[in-house]
């Protein structure tokens, strides 16, 4: 999966040492919290949009509210997301990029 | 002693580096509350312990506004800089949901406060802080008649106008992280130097205090308009107007009273650490009213 960030995949983070399979790769994460968080939205969005893998993600903004465009062949979706304290979905909402 | 702002661990007073070995150290066993301190306050790029330590100097150093000015930069750092926190952004304009959430979280909350602050009135032999906090208590729960209800009743009202009746309110278990919260602050209340309680309690009252604009706060808690008008109802314009009123005062005063008492360096540090470390807790809370919110939209 092509991801904008060189750290953690949700938060840029380098601190911690978290390693965790996603979708076949073995990805890092600052933290289990950012761990979870990523797994969720991917899923998520795997579910929202019917596709079987997701290709391409690029992440902004800040704990309390991220955006996220994603693509998967020549599909791709903007989401604007924020999970809870406890690393649950708090608030998802998409939109079809033109 | 310098504490830190993550677990409120000790260390020597004045030792900012074994804090930043211990905040190095906890990161790199990937512990969430110490990555989160760092990410959030420091930086997201991992380093050595000696090159974080100029930064943790930094971030402790007390400028020319003394302790009170130092709490204020840190607080609206943190809840209203270029990304304000999304409850204050949604307490703009609100709509029934953000309100209902608000009323359901902050009962407990509310809760909370009254034995918090009577910890420090046990704790203190300071009548001025006594006093201070007698005065506290009644306008925000015990009230002072059919003229001056207290915050607490009219939090309920509010709920009440927008069709949540208070039984089912008080009924309401608080979320995670208005419980861990809850949890957080009645520990510092009972077990901080009670200045530090003081400081990191009354220290979040400057969320409703519309002088921070003047400090360089990015927006006020709402946009006063709502309190013209028909976009809330009368008992929601009654509670905020109350706090927008209230808060001004309290955190004010609350904070000379820090500054007055906060003396020598080890309560200091304390001081710091633990209104931290409150400002953090209180981060989720707002999180948890907005959670909460939710599950009161259409
Ligand atoms: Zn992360
Ligand atoms: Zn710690």
């Amino acid at each position: 999966m092509k991801r904008n960030f060189a750290g953690c995949a949700i938060c840029d983070s380098t601190w911690g040492n978290v390693w965790e399979e996603v979708e076949g790769e073995r990805m890092f994460f600052c933290c289990r919290l950012c761990a979870t968080q990523f797994r969720t939205l991917i899923e998520r969005i795997e579910r929202e949009t019917g596709w079987t893998t997701v290709e391409a993600v690029e992440i902004s903004g800040d704990r309390r509210g991220r955006e996220c465009v994603a693509r998967s062949g020549s599909g791709s979706i903007r989401v604007v997301f924020s999970f809870t304290p406890e690393g649950e979905l708090l608030r998802f909402v998409s939109h079809a990029v033109a | 002693m310098t504490r830190c702002p993550a677990c409120l661990g000790s260390f020597p007073e004045g030792d900012l580096s074994a804090l930043a070995e211990h905040l190095v150290d906890r990161a790199s066993e990937s512990d969430s509350a110490h990555v989160r301190w760092l990410n959030q306050n420091v930086t997201r790029q991992k380093c050595e312990a000696s090159e974080l330590l100029p930064a943790l100097e930094q971030l402790f150093a007390i400028g020319r506004g003394g302790l009170p000015g130092w709490i204020k930069g840190r607080f609206i750092a943190k809840f209203y800089g270029k990304a304000p926190h999304p409850f204050v952004v949604a307490l703009q304009h609100p709509s029934r949901a953000t309100l209902l959430g608000y009323v359901v979280e902050h009962q407990h909350f509310l809760r909370q406060w009254v034995r918090s602050c009577s910890f420090i009135m046990a704790r203190t032999d300071e009548r001025k802080v006594v006093l201070y906090e007698l005065d506290n208590l009644n306008t925000e729960f015990g009230g002072l008649g059919p003229d001056r209800v207290a915050h607490y009743e009219l939090l309920l009202r509010m709920g009440e106008s927008l069709g949540v009746d208070r039984a089912r309110v008080l009924s309401l278990e608080p979320l995670p992280a208005t419980r861990r919260g809850i949890e957080g602050w009645n520990r510092i209340a009972s077990e901080e130097p009670w200045v530090a309680a003081l400081a990191a309690m009354h220290g979040l009252e400057l969320i409703a205090n519309r002088d921070l604009v003047n400090e360089g706060a990015s927006m006020r808690y709402f946009d006063p308009e709502i309190l013209e008008g028909s976009e809330i109802t009368h008992e929601a314009k009654a509670f905020l107007r109350e706090g927008y009123e209230a808060d001004v005062a309290h955190s004010g005063e609350a904070l000379d009273l820090v500054a007055e008492f906060a003396r020598g360096r080890a309560t200091i540090e304390s001081v710091q650490s633990t209104f931290l470390r409150s400002i953090d807790l209180f981060d989720d809370y707002l999180m948890a009213r907005l959670e909460r919110g939710a599950q009161f939209e259409a």
